[in-house]
């Protein structure tokens, strides 16, 4: 008991660390383990003799050699009780429990069985071993678990994560690793999208070679100067596009000190050169392509015409620069004080002859310089551009001399010219003060001729207007004459009318009142008729009533109704009473009571056959109902219950009391084959109650008509 | 003119349509003559078959009677229970 639980111990120990916390935390692992350790006791006794046999023994005391000091040695009895057990071998493959690491408990077995043969020989080396690979292994394991959580840890501080992937090697790749997992994780769509994008712009951002500083550059200001104003110019172009390809070359000239009136000279000499220049610009490929294209490379935005317009803005320029660079470029060693002659720059040169002079040289300079003959007519141009500056200032020196002479003729000319205008002023004046006193004296003669014969006119029309305000209260005066004497007739009129009025009156209302008897009169007309009317109308139902109750058979009685509509003459209770007898009573007449009692025995009969009938009866109920009907008792008076003999013998009393409505009620509450054999005779019935009641109503009608009358 | 106006009403009234309390009395008499004419019919037969094939036996003419008689009752049986049908439905 004592070895196993020391033995499970042991082996629990003897077990890399590592992996012990990798793969026991489970504590339900750790007591199975323990329960397999227990068992496994006796199999690792008996081991000793099938392993050690193959001489394996030497490798595995390892894990021995750390418990060695507390295990005890022994074998001889552990032997004997191996061969009584008698354990299967395959119970020692399954007792290492470890399932992730194959290699450390094979070992540990193993290291239980050698222990008793060679305990103290090999422990030295295989401890030293054992523990060197212990110690690069937990050294490995938590460099691992280090590296993890500073992996991790980056994720979470973003201090941590520069700090990391700075001095962490490998760490910059796996932190972007991971994020670049959590972010395809996060978004599969896009995550696609976005690598596949990636590197094609990586690819696209290489630098050309000849792009950037150098030592070209540096070398020579101006040209390259020049250069980087044009491309400058075509990226400023790419914002105001107003600009045309002139005035972009324009700019691109300005920043030289050159006045406006030579940059124009310098145009033309320039596009002269252009077409001789094209030569030297291929000779001088290697270097013209390069900076054009690194400029349009610089400026990728710019659209074509932006492009073209850079070209041609730095074309001009450049062919008086090619002959300098291509020397610098091809052997910058060889020839650097070989500078190109300048471009002639003139003070004074505002003269059309000079400029004329100058474009020449010009032209000849950048012949020269196209030439490459710099050095030979450098000396001599030099002196031409002296004499050109001489020319130029002599020009201006005879200018002034000529100007400085016509001042002063003019300003003589000047004086006498305002010494004339004065006398002339003078005289001017006299003659206008001499011809306004004239005029002044003539308008005053006219003033007053004119004043007379307005006061003439004045006076004749204030002599009409007299005359005409007398006539016109003559006139007012016989209007309001005539007025008075229509006034007065009126007044005349007037009472004789009021007169006459009075009489009138009395007329009317003697006329008023005979009218009123009048109506008097034909009111009790009125009276009389309707008085007649009514009378008629009792007659007339009265004849119908007669006609009815007359008869021994049933009979029309269509010209009575005829003649009791008319003498109702649209009374609509009389004719909606007419209306609700039913046609065929009126055109074949109603059958009297007696008749209708008499049917009713004959129907009675029948009905009383087919009292006894069930629902959906055949031959045989029909018959069987035949013939025990006769066996009925009869009832008398008025039979109380809803069976037919009953139903039956209250009609019959009811009719033989007269009351045709009770019976045709009675009648009705009868079904089934009862009431099909009773159909005919209640439509006769309802007929004749039907006509009963429209005669007592329009008998009614009659007499509340009479009464109305009264 | 009640004299003239008598005669039609009686005439056309049996004319149009039995009477509603002579309905069953009618199928009635429908069923007694079918049954009739049908059991004789069913008994000539019968007594044909009895002399042409059967030695003069009784039995072939009551048999022959008996399909009549029930053909006919089967017909009544029929003709009874439609009118019973069609007064529910009018009901």
């Amino acid at each position: 008991m004592l070895r196993t639980s020391l033995r499970s111990v042991r082996a629990l120990g003897s077990r890399p660390v590592a992996t012990a916390a990798g793969r026991q935390w489970q504590a339900a692992v750790v007591t199975r383990r323990v329960a397999v350790l227990g068992q496994r006791s006796y199999a690792d006794d008996k081991k000793p003799v099938a392993i050690s046999d193959k001489a394996k023994p030497a490798a595995l005391p390892a894990s021995e050699t750390l418990t060695a000091p507390s295990t005890p040695p022994p074998p001889p009895p552990q032997d004997a009780t191996v061969i009584d057990s008698t354990i299967p071998p395959e119970q020692a493959p399954l007792t290492p429990p470890a399932p992730g690491t194959p290699t450390p408990p094979p070992t540990a077995p193993k290291t239980t069985l050698p222990p008793p043969p060679p305990p103290p020989v090999q422990p030295r080396k295989k401890g030293f071993f054992r523990r060197l690979r212990n110690y690069v292994l937990t050294l490995s394991l938590l460099g691992a678990l280090a590296f993890g959580g500073g992996v991790w840890y980056s994720r979470v501080n973003d201090n941590f994560h520069d700090f990391f992937t700075e001095y962490v090697p490998f760490g910059e790749q796996a932190v972007l690793y991971l994020e670049e997992m959590d972010f395809r994780k996060r978004f599969p769509n896009v995550a696609n999208r976005v690598t596949g994008r990636q590197p094609a712009s990586d690819a696209q951002v290489k630098i050309p070679a000849q792009s950037g500083a150098s030592w070209r550059v540096a070398d020579s200001g101006e040209p390259a100067s020049r250069q980087s104003s044009a491309v400058r110019k075509a990226a400023t172009a790419t914002k105001d596009a107003a600009k045309d390809a002139a005035g972009a070359a324009e700019a691109a000239v300005k920043p030289k000190d050159e006045p406006a009136s030579v940059v124009g000279a310098k145009k033309e000499t320039a596009a002269l050169p252009k077409v001789e220049g094209k030569e030297p610009a291929q000779t001088a490929d290697p270097q013209k392509p390069v900076p054009v294209p690194a400029a349009a490379s610089d400026a990728p935005s710019n659209p074509g015409p932006a492009a073209a317009l850079s070209a041609a803005a730095a074309e001009p320029a450049n062919p008086g620069e090619k002959p300098f660079k291509a020397p610098e470029v091809d052997e910058p060693s060889r020839w650097p004080p070989a500078s190109p002659i300048d471009p002639l720059a003139v003070n004074d040169a505002a003269e059309p002859v000079v400029q004329d002079l100058v474009r020449m040289l010009n032209d000849i300079i950048t012949v020269v310089n196209a030439d490459g003959a710099n050095e030979k007519y450098g000396a001599t141009i030099g002196k031409a551009k002296n004499e050109l500056n001489k020319v130029g200032q002599k020009i201006k020196d005879m200018k002034k001399a000529v100007e400085e002479d016509a001042a002063k003729q003019v300003r003589a000319r000047v004086d006498d010219f305002d010494k004339a205008a004065n006398d002339l002023v003078s005289k001017v004046e006299s003659a206008m003060a001499h011809q306004e006193a004239q005029w002044r004296h003539e308008f005053e003669e006219e003033m007053k001729r004119m004043q007379h014969g307005y006061d003439e006119k004045v006076k004749l029309i204030q002599e009409r207007e007299r005359q005409l305000n007398e006539e016109k209260c003559n006139n007012r005066l016989l209007e309001q004459a005539i007025e008075m004497q229509r006034q007065f007739a009126q007044e005349v009129k007037k009472r004789v009318e009021e007169e006459r009025d009075a009489r009138l009156g009395k007329l009317n209302e003697l006329s008023s009142a005979v009218s009123e008897l009048e109506k008097l009169t034909t009111g009790w007309n009125d009276v009389v008729d309707t008085n007649l009317r009514t009378q008629q109308l009792h007659v007339a139902v009265d004849a119908v009533r007669a006609s009815l109750e007359d008869s021994q058979h049933p009979r029309p009685f269509i010209k009575e109704l005829v003649a009791l509509k008319e003498i109702a003459s649209d009374d609509p209770v009389v004719d909606a009473a007419i209306a609700s007898i039913n046609p065929s009573a009126y055109q074949r007449g109603i059958s009297t009571p007696a008749e209708l009692i008499d049917r009713f025995r004959r129907v009675a009969t029948e009905v009383r056959k087919a009292s006894l009938l069930p629902e959906d009866a055949g031959v045989a109920s029909h018959a069987s109902s035949y013939v025990l009907s006769k066996l009925l008792f009869k009832k008398q008076g008025l039979a109380a219950g809803d069976d037919v003999e009953s139903i039956l013998t209250r009609t019959q009393t009811y009719l033989e009391e007269g009351d045709l409505d009770n019976a045709a009620r009675e009648m009705n509450g009868l079904s089934g084959w009862a009431k099909t054999l009773a159909r005919d005779w209640l439509d006769e019935v309802r007929k004749v109650l039907e006509v009963q009641q429209a005669l007592d109503v329009i008998q009614t009608e009659a007499r509340l008509q009479s009464l109305r009358v009264e | 003119m009640p004299e003239t106006s008598i005669p039609p009403p009686p005439t056309a009234s049996p004319v149009a349509r039995p009477v509603s309390e002579a309905l069953l009395n009618e199928k009635w008499d429908r069923c007694i003559s079918n049954l009739l004419i049908k059991s004789s019919l069913g008994l000539g037969f019968g007594v044909v078959f009895s002399v042409l094939l059967f030695k003069r036996r009784a039995w072939p003419a009551f048999v022959g009677v008996g399909f009549g008689a029930g053909r006919a009752y089967e017909e009544c049986n029929y003709s009874l229970k439609q009118a019973a049908k069609d007064i529910k439905k009018q009901a």
